[in-house]
């Protein structure tokens, strides 16, 4: 019988802005997360030398608090306890070192995905969005719902030779190496005000390309859209994908530390 | 396209029908590609697309849309989302995080593999299986055995488009197929 899929349970929160000393249960296995300001490394200076504390750094997602002072925050705080719980995190994916974000956990919540949709629908519905551009692949799962409800178009966002006709194509940089990001030519019109969606922004090589191939920059007419913003379901901010988006605003439901 | 006729063809699909392109010689010669893309640049009739599957499967107790990546992508989560049901992901190889089943399909040439995450569907549950097209049926049905693997239900497969010369609806191991269209 094959172990069912293990979820991350949050157990004891203690502080949701960050300072939390949250103990998550990975099928047998206790991980104890160090807190931001690595008070239990003083407290208990013993637990240094164990062997599981290698697990130590594993980045748990917690719930971005937009407006704490807000009186209607209750289910806003909710509804991001509730996401940001059910996206798990496996160690060594694709390789050794990284802490991958696995929102395939959250899809198969459904309260938790329609929570996150409307988060973003919430956010944009009166913003007069005409375009909704996803990446491949995750993008193509959050952005069709969102694009939906508010009326605006779906712009998939693609690896090389995947789309038929014709496209432009924008190069960007991996760790090692490469990649080329394509969009249908003709699928932006001047005048669109268009938002870039992906499960989660971690250098922001990937958003950076996908704004400016939107934004006209890698067409020979420089016909683009207005890029309002971009938005992700997961924020990795350690690597400062922020920071490389050209001045537009990023927006994230939670943040994995 | 070939719009079905019948006295069964709702209004809303001849708009879906004129949305999609048609790009000849691609991926390679002699192939006339369906391109949905287009179908998505117009509000009114992706809505209309995902309303005519959302009508047809709700209240039916289906609790698993399994969409094929990538384009089943697109259309698997508003019909999940609506419907009430957990969203998975059949991802090709090395994709998925975490514990897989995979399932080898043939191809023209050679063959490609389909991966589903071990846990994501229960024994006894319904599951659809969703794509923009459905050709030789290959795809479809390797998706279909990794549901079956796990032991769920598949109730039906759902493709906005078929190519009916290619007789996929023949290889789906008996499960019925609803499209909404079909291309000759």
């Amino acid at each position: 019988m094959k172990e069912s899929i293990i979820k991350p349970r949050t157990i004891k929160p203690i502080d949701l802005a960050g300072f939390s000393r949250t103990f998550r249960y990975f099928g047998r296995s206790k991980i104890q997360v160090r807190t931001n300001l690595g008070l239990l490394s003083l407290l208990f200076p013993s637990l240094s030398s164990r062997p599981y504390l290698s697990l130590l750094r594993l980045a748990k997602p917690f719930p971005l608090i937009c407006k704490r002072s807000m009186a209607s925050d209750g289910a806003e705080d909710h509804r991001l306890r509730r996401i940001a719980s059910s996206i798990r995190v496996i160690p060594e994916f694709p390789k050794p070192g990284i802490l991958f974000q696995d929102i395939t956990t959250l899809l198969l919540d459904p309260e938790a995905f329609r929570d996150t949709i409307d988060m973003f629908v919430e956010r944009y519905r009166d913003k007069e969005i005409s375009v909704v551009a996803g990446i491949e692949a995750r993008g193509f799962i959050f952005g069709p719902p969102i694009a939906l409800a508010i009326g605006a178009k779906f712009v998939p966002m693609r690896k090389p030779k995947k789309l038929p006709g014709e496209v432009i194509s924008e190069e960007y940089s991996l760790e090692y190496g490469t990649d080329k990001m394509e969009m249908h030519v003709g699928a932006v019109e001047a005048g669109d005000r268009a938002l870039v969606i992906d499960d989660l922004i971690a250098t922001g090589g990937t958003l950076a390309a996908a704004m400016r191939l939107l934004g006209g920059f890698s067409s020979t007419d420089r016909v683009g859209a207005e890029v309002v913003e971009c938005a992700c379901v997961i924020e990795l901010p350690e690597l400062k994908g922020r920071d490389k988006l050209g001045g537009r605003p990023l927006f994230v439901l939670v943040k994995a530390v | 396209m070939a719009v079905r006729e019948g006295k069964e063809q709702d209004p809303r699909i001849p708009r879906i029908a004129s949305s999609i392109r048609v790009v000849p010689d691609f991926p390679k010669k002699g192939i006339m590609f369906q391109d949905i893309t287009t179908l998505l640049l117009d509000p009114k009739a992706f809505k209309d697309t995902v309303d005519l599957f959302v009508e047809r499967y709700t209240g039916r107790d289906i609790s698993v849309v399994a969409g094929v990546e990538a384009r089943g992508f697109i259309f698997g989560p508003p019909i999940a989302l609506a419907i009430g049901a957990k969203f998975v992901p059949l991802r090709k190889p090395k994709k998925l995080p975490g514990e897989v089943i995979s399932e080898n399909y043939v191809l023209e040439y050679g063959t490609d593999c389909l991966e589903m995450h071990v846990g994501a569907v229960q024994p006894g549950e319904r599951a659809l299986v969703v794509d923009d097209l459905v050709a030789t049926g290959g795809t479809l049905c390797a998706a279909i055995s990794l549901l079956e693997r796990a032991g769920a239900e598949v109730v039906e497969c759902a493709c906005v488009i078929e190519l009916p010369e290619l007789k996929g609806r023949e290889r789906l191991n008996g499960k019925n197929l609803y499209i909404l269209m079909e291309s000759h």
